[in-house]
């Protein structure tokens, strides 16, 4: 039979293939990344793109819920602000309305109205951030001017319809904004303003018009309702947000775990692995070194 | 009728078959570590019988040349084998190179630098972070270092995947000098065998055509075809001509289109090298297909990204209450002409924060339709029919399957090689061991023709002396 008489260097092969093998697993144990290149993984590496991508989407999302939040609780507590003045507002008239009260006392609740007008007009007209949050898109615009040329003056909106929407990383959209018109001018008897206006004109004269300013306090009373009914948009968008943020932090947790799975270690694997590559490499040295240090040729026992 | 002088000659012929067959054995031993060297065995030839009488008498031996112990067809295996195992070997080395551009992101805090999967989804987030406040300066300034820092990782990428063609370009015209010289070797080597071995192995020269021919299969993909009185002719695999028994061709080199071309007489043979095998094969299909592939997926992936992020933009209202037009358009990256080259000049053009158009077109600047429509970019087939993250998603493991591909191939390749040279050591190598005991089967049967030539001597001399001991001695 005819053998290779080089085979020993074809065992210094396998010696570099188990200290290549246990270079790579070193590696691995160092970084505690299982994967180090494309080719050591296609497909987890591609994967992996995909996993990142809906991670980094996710964590995105939670600072974007942070920042929408606080603008939308100022939102809802200036609304909140804005429907103790109209109570207050309320009262008043209810009060002027009665017909006990004189001419000077009338006009000092004129007076009171127009100063709650002057509140709910600068509540109206909030910002947060230097920008109107009840301005819809023209958000660099205050929103709402009074002209008090006419009797009753009249609150003109500036701003535009424009409703902003979060998108979540499922897509969910979420409202951030309620244009100023509708929460303060609503549509024909539900407006705040028109009817704080008509009020102040009511009662300034000092003599009251008893069926005028009931109406006017009665149609007062429905924009009331009205605003609470828009910050009820408000108070959904909160909640939403806060359920989406909540959504997303499970999402991103069970994100990351997947991606830990795909891309780490298995420490006690590799550990193996890399022992028993040693204990390889470790026979390997003692069969060359046997080899080396029998006689290997015949000549050796020639005389 | 044999005569004690025929059996003189008998024996001399044995002692000088003897020697000359120990010069074989020592040649052997002396090229035990030649690379190249096949061993040799002497031929023994019984002499042809005399008739005398009827009778016929056998007439020693000779021993009539070395013989190499050879077999062509599995030395021509190895080396189409050698020739499969270095181009995969050539193209796994520019692989991995290559990789390297595209480290895949392990998920830390601190994302690996360079790595455009999340450079795309870090510039499309800032846009959804936009859309919750759209004014906001340090949102708008975040959009712009994100989308400056997926330019410059994708041009960087680009420009290191132009360096790495352009260096395999210089190692592949370096190979034809190569070539060349262990072409005109082989013809040189033909020459000689077809004169004084026309019908036999010729040993020596034998064993450096061979060595060369393996070299040569180092290097490029070949055929080999025996020709009349042991000439041999050279192609590539691809049939031209480089080696015809005495006269070679050169493999010459000349730039085309940007690249070496590499040519036969006046025929262009890049692609059929490519495909051949070798070294210069490996180089070539890295240089022609594997960087032109993944040049191409970061061409598109620029050239749709900034393509459809300003048409975008520019359909929208900037801050400042500009609406882009096409006359004036607001372009967030450099507007590329065409696909290719796209990549490697991917910029960012702006440098006002103000001019992301995060409004819709008309709408106040408070309005962020536009930016949610251009986070939403991220989410539709504009690469491609993929979304950006997806391609790229695809161009990664598209890479990294190839490269496995041809780690898998190559070292499937190399363990063939080990195993055909290993049959070939078997053969062609010098055993000591064989060596060893031819030495001491020849050092016996020495001393047997010696000792039969000393009785013959004596008896001669008893013949010469008709009986008597002391006469002649």
């Amino acid at each position: 039979m005819r053998v290779d008489p080089s085979y020993v260097s074809n065992l210094v092969g396998s010696l570099n293939q188990a200290q290549a093998n246990q270079q790579q697993l070193t590696a691995e144990l160092s970084s505690g990344v299982r994967i180090n290149s494309l080719s050591q993984g296609p497909v987890a590496s591609g994967e992996n793109v995909l996993l990142l991508n809906q991670i980094q989407q996710d964590d995105s999302f939670t600072q974007s819920s942070s920042l929408v939040t606080g603008q939308l609780q100022v939102a809802d507590s200036t609304l909140g602000s804005v429907v103790s003045q109209l109570t207050q507002a309320i009262s008043l008239a209810t009060g002027a309305n009665n017909g006990t009260m004189n001419a000077s006392d009338v006009k000092a609740i004129a007076n009171q109205i127009s100063g709650i007008l002057d509140e709910v007009q600068s509540l109206a007209n909030t910002s947060y951030q230097g920008q109107y949050i009840f301005a819809g898109g023209q958000t660099s615009t205050t929103p709402f001017t009074t002209s008090t040329a006419t009797s009753p003056g009249v609150t003109s909106y500036n701003g535009d319809q424009d409703v902003n929407y979060l998108v979540t990383p499922n897509g969910q959209k979420i409202q951030l904004n309620v244009p100023g018109s509708q929460i303060f001018l609503g549509s024909g008897t539900n407006s705040a303003f028109e009817a704080l206006n008509r009020l102040v004109a009511d009662y300034s004269t000092g003599t009251v018009n008893t069926s005028q300013a009931v109406s006017d306090t009665q149609a007062l009373s429905t924009a009331l309702n009205f605003v609470s009914q828009q910050r009820v948009t408000i108070d959904d968008s909160i909640t939403q947000v806060t359920a989406a943020s909540e959504a997303v932090t499970t999402d991103q947790t069970q994100l990351t775990t997947a991606q830990t799975n795909l891309m780490q270690a298995d420490v006690a694997q590799v550990s193996t692995q890399l022992s028993q590559a040693e204990t390889q490499q470790t026979a390997l040295e003692d069969v060359i070194a046997q080899l080396d240090s029998a006689s290997n040729s015949l000549f050796s026992k020639l005389q | 009728m044999g005569t004690i002088n025929s059996a003189f000659s008998l024996i001399s012929g044995a002692l000088d078959a003897d020697q000359s067959a120990l010069s074989i054995v020592a040649n052997n031993v002396a090229n035990a570590n030649t690379p190249g060297y096949t061993q040799e065995r002497p031929t023994w030839q019984e002499n042809q019988p005399v008739t005398i009488n009827g009778l016929s008498y056998g007439d020693g031996v000779s021993e009539t040349g070395a013989k190499s112990l050879r077999d062509s067809v599995l030395v021509a295996r190895l080396d189409q084998q050698q020739q499969l195992a270095s181009a995969s070997g050539a193209r796994l080395t520019a692989l991995n190179s290559v990789q390297a551009l595209f480290p895949p992101d392990s998920g830390s805090a601190s994302a690996t630098a360079g790595d455009i999967g999340s450079d795309i989804t870090s510039f499309f987030n800032s846009f959804s972070s936009l859309e919750a406040d759209p004014t906001d300066n340090s949102l708008r300034e975040e959009v712009l270092s994100s989308a400056g820092t997926l330019a410059g990782d994708i041009s960087n990428a680009a420009a290191s995947l132009n360096e790495q063609s352009a260096a395999l370009d210089q190692e592949a015209s370096g190979v034809t000098a190569q070539v060349n010289a262990l072409t005109s070797a082989i013809a040189q080597l033909n020459q000689q065998i077809q004169t004084t071995s026309p019908n036999a192995d010729a040993g020596t020269l034998e064993d450096q055509r061979q060595e060369d021919l393996s070299q040569l299969s180092q290097l490029i993909g070949i055929n080999q075809v025996k020709t009349e009185n042991n000439g041999l002719s050279v192609t590539t695999t691809s049939g031209q001509l480089l080696v015809s028994e005495g006269s070679s061709f050169q493999l010459t080199s000349g730039q085309s289109g940007g690249v070496t071309h590499f040519f036969v007489g006046t025929t262009d043979v890049t692609t059929q090298l490519a495909s051949g095998g070798g070294q210069l094969g490996g180089y070539l299909t890295a240089r022609d297909q594997d960087i032109p592939n993944a040049l191409n997926a970061l061409n598109q992936l620029a050239y749709n990204i900034s393509t459809q992020v300003n048409t975008q933009n520019s359909a929208g209202t900037d801050l400042d209450g500009v609406t882009g037009s096409a006359a004036n358009p607001l372009n967030i990256f450099s507007q590329p002409a065409t696909v290719a080259g796209s990549a490697a000049a991917m910029s960012v053009v702006m440098t006002d924060p103000n001019q992301i158009a995060a409004a819709s077109a008309g709408q106040g600047t408070g309005d962020n339709s536009n930016a949610t429509a251009m986070a939403n970019l991220a989410k539709q087939t504009i690469v491609g029919g993929q979304t950006p993250t997806d391609f790229y998603s695809n161009l990664v493991s598209t890479l990294g399957a190839t490269i496995s591909g041809v780690q898998a191939e190559n070292t499937a390749e190399n363990a063939s090689v080990t195993q055909l040279q290993t049959q070939n050591n078997a053969l062609s190598s010098v055993n000591l061991n064989d060596e060893a005991a031819a030495m001491s089967t020849l050092q016996t049967s020495y001393q047997a023709a010696s000792q039969v030539f000393n009785l013959l001597n004596t008896i001669m001399t008893s013949a010469l002396n008709l009986g008597v001991q002391t006469a002649v001695s």
